[in-house]
């Protein structure tokens, strides 16, 4: 029996290869993201092992994003490295948000304050920054930098170099006396900018005051292991302060900056996912079919006196043999994948290299994709086809359909509940649960209408077959599709997969958009818009200096100017957290610019310790006009009375306080201005004016009120995008779950083929028959996930709008129709090789093909 | 200016159906070259119904297949009709067998996604050409299939789908009907309905047929029988009957009267 099944193993080259090939896409797709994004990620903790390579312990503050985070006095420090045992240390003087204007043409070197820092220039003790030309700076007016930096102003030492300075808020202009680098010949470590000052003057910049450190770094003598000097040095440590061994902190600053990473992680990882899902139809489809064609060869075992057993046995051998070569060329292959990504990355990304990271769980998903998922799609088929009696399965070359009633009814109790939860979280005021109760929803239905699925193929299949399948080929094309709903439904599971997930993105996003064009179209009177980009959640320590808008309500034409502040970090109103923050603004300025109507109270101008804020949180916070709160800003808790409540708008909602609230706030800096013209005025000269006034801070942004749109929908047009490589993703797979149903569609009908050649039809027919068939199972796909994708991504809108979060249902109508035609040309593009298969076949042989 | 003539007004000089001459049929090469047909020459009568026989191998299929235009001869020529099979491309073989050719085979004749009428019409709705309502129904009525139309393959008969089968391949009128065992998986009960209305489809409409069969009853309906052995025809009946056939396909039988018969 085995020899049995090795020897049909062998016989059956090209179904073979379908399946071997259908198991190494899909686990190659999702094993090689999941290489890549652990491969990222360790070079990442590479980097920082690098930088504290030498360094057995740092001392830091424990929350250094504080207000007032805590400094390392000279005696403290003095104390610290006379713990028993360092060997040497180095004190930390250093800023985020330090950053250097280009020599030639005064634009800032890096809108990202995150990658600018500003430290104290010296020799350093524990040997990761090198000197390489000149000296350090030793009076105020002097800085050292890094080679990268110098290549990026394009200065070089004796220059003139002008350097933003967070704290003081403003650029100031220095002598450049020295270019570094780090040990081993690096320029930068990671593409970062570092600016070095004389250390009193950063310290007086950064901290304040002379003789303060933000921390240290310190190196053990040879026998003392870096957590037996931890453990002394946590003996010596004051309040606010933190130890960790080098390690350690690597591990946490590399958690730090992978926040950064998470995103195009999670790109990665949604790309397993959908290579993974799609992957399991892709392998269970194949795997269906190339079992249910031997039905009769299995059949004639059973005949022979094969038991129920061996029969099923054999199938489960022969797949577990396919699987397991698949599971392990497709791991390779998606090893292959991931280091050619990690090239193409780190061509960009300076990184250090730490290899190639194939984890267990990689291994391990990938051959339970490549495994268990063969072996459970070969046994079903294998179970039905050792259930058929032998005589009848060899008989009967059609077998007539297995009823879809089970299937469709468990999908519909799928789909039903799931439909009652979107409806309910649409349509019901359910607040923040909404979306919870949405998403249960949403994929109580996805699951159900993938279940449903094969009792829709039949009659949309006809639908679009009446359409497009004009002609005698055409039609036989359309029948084809049309005469296994299963395996239709499930070869387009792929796509509509995709296209649910593009449709539902595109249709939010679309509406988010259309909802802020509405408004800001209508009733805004802002002509230009003033932007800071932020790292952190923007707390008056990142932006631009109010002052400059004196200079921008000086140019002719502007009506108005005004600065909004923001801070979200420890707010709290009423005792509650308030995530969303807190903003401070001239209100009464702000409800000229801005449609905000009043519920309740007035809204005007603001004093100090009052508020207005919008009725979905007056009504969580059960405040009213004329009621006290305590407010806490920045540490610092006042009682605040409400003056109003008004309604929320896409645009303005919140909690708004006057600008002598500002005091409070961790930073002077405002993160947006609103500028309003005279009538008449055209906004691009003023914009231009502005931009030359904002220059000196970097990461600030002017535009008109178009660019506010598109950058208030930036962060959505980037998930859109993801999204659509998603979709990409899972087309190609798709098409090539396609490619092999036809294929092995053809080899199942080489008969029929045979016959439709023999009573006339040409071969430019037989290719268009079966290119008919392959875009009516892409365009089934399509129209079902595009079906599903609007219907929930309206429902999703439906909620936001509820939220105040947009005001229109907008179905982006283009995008659906490029989504359309793509898949056609997919459809097109998976029939080729099929086609061609097809069309060689030579008549008589195709006619007498057992 | 041309119009295309309906098949059946394209009666030129040629009075054979169908016709080979000088071929030959060789597969493989050296050692291992199997010869199936050594120089046949066979003419095969307008209007008439021709059964080849034959024992197994000895290219009674191979044969028909070349007259059919299915399979290439090594050296030779075919025609049907006053077309020259022999030399046609692809293009050109598809047009002949939507204008001229009908085939029956022995099983698997349908398109499981089709109904009786639509398997029917296939080759007229293949070649674009519409349906003459009076002879399709005339078909339809010959074969007896009038309340099955609808039906798809798998809810008929093993002999009504023969019977479908024969009536696809008569509604285009073809100069001729290629018919390979289209009785080896009936009973002789359905055999004789199928062969029966083959025979009046011959003698009530003047249908060209050609049949290969290794069956001596389905052989005694046709007019005329000829047989193969070793790839050379050795003998040929006219008003067969099945003694006769027998008689004959024993006496070929013996293969030491082969070469003398020759």
């Amino acid at each position: 029996m085995i020899k049995a099944s090795l020897r049909g193993l062998l016989q059956r080259k090209l179904r073979l290869s379908l399946a071997v090939f259908a198991i190494v896409l899909s686990v190659a797709f999702l094993s090689g993201s999941l290489v890549l994004s652990d491969t990222l990620n360790a070079r990442f903790t590479a980097l920082f092992s690098t930088i504290n390579q030498n360094v057995s312990v740092v001392v830091q503050a424990k929350d250094p994003q504080a207000v007032e985070p805590a400094r390392l006095t000279d005696a403290q420090l003095r104390a610290l490295s006379e713990v028993d045992g360092v060997k040497a240390f180095s004190p930390d003087v250093s800023a985020q948000g330090v950053i250097p204007f280009r020599g030639t043409d005064g634009e800032p070197v890096s809108a990202d304050a995150a990658l600018g820092f500003g430290v104290d220039g010296k020799d350093d003790p524990l040997g990761l920054v090198e000197l390489r030309e000149g000296r350090w700076p030793t009076a105020e007016g002097e800085v050292a930098i890094t080679a990268h930096t110098a290549e990026l102003a394009k200065v070089k030492r004796g220059d003139q170099l002008k350097v933003y300075l967070p704290v003081l808020n403003e650029p100031r202009s220095f002598t450049v006396v020295g270019v570094a680098g780090y040990s081993g010949g690096r320029d930068s470590l990671a593409g970062e900018v570092v600016v070095m000052f004389q250390q009193a003057f950063a310290q007086q910049t950064f901290y304040g005051a002379t003789g303060l450190y933000g921390g240290a770094s310190f190196a053990a003598e040879d026998g003392v292991s870096d957590d037996v000097l931890k453990q002394r040095i946590v003996e010596q440590l004051p309040d606010g302060f933190k130890a960790l061994t080098g390690q350690e902190s690597s591990e946490e600053q590399s958690a730090q900056v992978g926040v950064l990473f998470d995103v195009f992680k999670y790109i990665l990882i949604g790309f397993a996912v959908v290579a993974g899902v799609v992957g399991v139809f892709l392998i269970f489809n194949t795997f269906n079919i190339i079992v249910a064609q031997r039905t009769r060869e299995l059949a004639l075992l059973r005949a022979l006196g094969a038991g129920w057993g061996q029969v099923a046995g054999s199938v489960l051998l022969e797949a577990l043999i396919v699987s397991l070569v698949g599971a392990t060329v497709g791991l390779a292959a998606g090893i292959g994948v991931a280091a050619a990504g990690e090239a193409a990355i780190t061509s960009e990304v300076a990184l250090p290299s730490a290899g190639l990271v194939v984890a267990p769980l990689t291994v391990i998903l990938a051959y339970l994709l490549g495994v268990v998922v063969t072996l459970v799609a070969a046994f079903v088929p294998a179970v039905r086809a050792s259930s058929v009696p032998p005589v009848a399965a060899m008989r009967d070359v059609v077998r007539p359909d297995k009823s879809l009633t089970a299937l469709s009814i468990v999908g519909a109790v799928f789909a039903l509940p799931g439909i009652g939860l979107v409806l309910l979280g649409a349509f019901a005021d359910l607040g923040g649960t909404a979306f919870l109760v949405l998403l249960g929803g949403a994929v109580l239905v996805f699951i159900g209408a993938l279940l449903l699925s094969p009792l829709l193929a039949r009659p949309i299949v006809r639908g679009l077959g009446a359409l497009i399948g004009r002609g005698s080929a055409g039609n036989l094309g359309v029948r084809n599709a049309a005469r296994n709903p299963r395996r239709t439904a499930v070869t387009a599971a792929a796509i509509i997969i995709g296209v649910t997930v593009i449709g539902m993105t595109a249709t939010v996003v679309q509406s988010f958009k259309t909802s802020l064009e509405d408004i800001m179209g209508e009733n805004i009177g802002v002509e230009v818009m003033i932007q800071a980009s932020v790292t952190a959640a923007p707390d008056g320590r990142q932006g631009f200096n109010p002052k400059a808008l004196e200079q921008v309500r000086a140019i002719p034409g502007v009506k108005e100017a005004a600065a909004w502040h923001f801070d979200a970090l420890g707010v709290s109103v009423a005792g509650q957290p308030q995530a969303f923050g807190i903003f401070a603004t001239d209100v009464g300025q702000a409800a000229r610019m801005f449609p905000i109507d009043a519920t309740d109270g007035t809204i005007r101008t603001l004093a100090a310790q009052e508020l207005v804020l919008d009725d979905n949180i007056a009504e969580t916070l059960k405040l009213k006009a004329g009621d006290r709160t305590p407010v806490a800003i920045g540490g610092v808790t006042r009682d605040y009375t409400v003056v109003g409540v008004y309604q929320a708008t896409p645009i303005i909602q919140g909690i708004l306080v006057g600008e002598a609230a500002v005091a409070d706030f961790p930073g002077p800096l405002a993160f947006q201005g609103f500028v309003s013209l005279n009538d008449g005025v055209d906004a691009a000269p003023v914009v231009e004016r502005i931009e030359t006034i904002m220059k000196d801070y970097p990461g600030v942004q002017v535009g008109d009120r178009q660019s506010y749109v598109d950058q208030a929908t930036a962060s959505y047009d980037f998930l859109l995008i993801a999204v659509q490589i998603l979709l990409l993703v899972a087309l190609v797979i798709a098409l090539l779950g396609i490619l092999n149903t036809l294929v092995l569609s053809i080899v199942e009908r080489t008969r029929e083929l045979g016959l439709v050649r023999a009573v006339g039809l040409s071969r430019s027919g037989l290719v268009w028959m079966v290119t008919v068939e392959s875009v009516l199972i892409t365009v089934f796909g399509v129209l079902l996930g595009l079906a599903l994708g609007v219907g929930l991504g309206a429902a999703f809108t439906k909620a936001l709008m509820t939220l105040e979060f947009a005001t229109v249902i907008a179905i982006p109508w283009l995008e659906l129709g490029q989504y359309l035609l793509a898949a056609v040309v997919a459809g097109v593009l998976a029939a080729v090789i099929p086609a061609r298969m097809a069309a060689r076949l030579n008549v008589l042989d195709a006619i007498s093909y057992e | 200016m041309t119009t295309a003539a309906p098949p059946l007004i394209r009666q030129r000089v040629e009075t054979s159906a169908a016709r080979a001459s000088q071929v030959w049929k060789v597969y493989g090469t050296g050692e291992a070259q199997v010869v199936a047909l050594r120089g046949v020459d066979v003419e095969l009568e307008r209007g008439r119904f021709t059964a080849i026989m034959g024992p197994s191998g000895s290219g009674k299929s191979t044969l028909m297949h070349c007259l059919a235009g299915l399979d290439s001869v090594s050296r030779g020529q075919v025609f049907v009709g006053d077309t020259e099979v022999t030399g046609l491309n692809d293009a050109g073989l598809t047009r002949l067998r939507r204008e001229k050719i009908g085939f029956i085979f022995q099983q698997f004749n349908l398109l499981p996604t089709l109904t009786a009428q639509e398997n029917i019409l296939l080759p007229l709705a293949i070649a674009g050409r519409k349906p003459d309502q009076e002879w399709f129904r005339t078909v339809i009525d010959t074969v007896g299939l009038g309340d099955r139309l609808g039906h798809r393959p798998n809810q008929l008969s093993g002999g009504q789908q023969q019977r479908v089968a024969c009536a696809r391949a008569l509604v285009s009128r073809p100069e001729v009907v290629f018919a390979d065992e289209p009785t080896g998986n009936l009973d002789s009960r359905s055999g004789a309905e199928v062969l029966g209305f083959l025979r009046r489809s011959v003698t009530e409409y003047g249908q060209t047929i050609v049949m290969v069969t290794h069956d001596a009853v389905a052989a005694s309906y046709a007019d005329r029988v000829i047989f193969l052995a070793d790839g050379q025809i050795v003998a040929e009946l006219t008003g067969p009957t099945p003694e006769r056939v027998l008689d004959t396909l024993k006496s070929l039988d013996r293969p030491a009267q082969l070469g003398t018969e020759l």
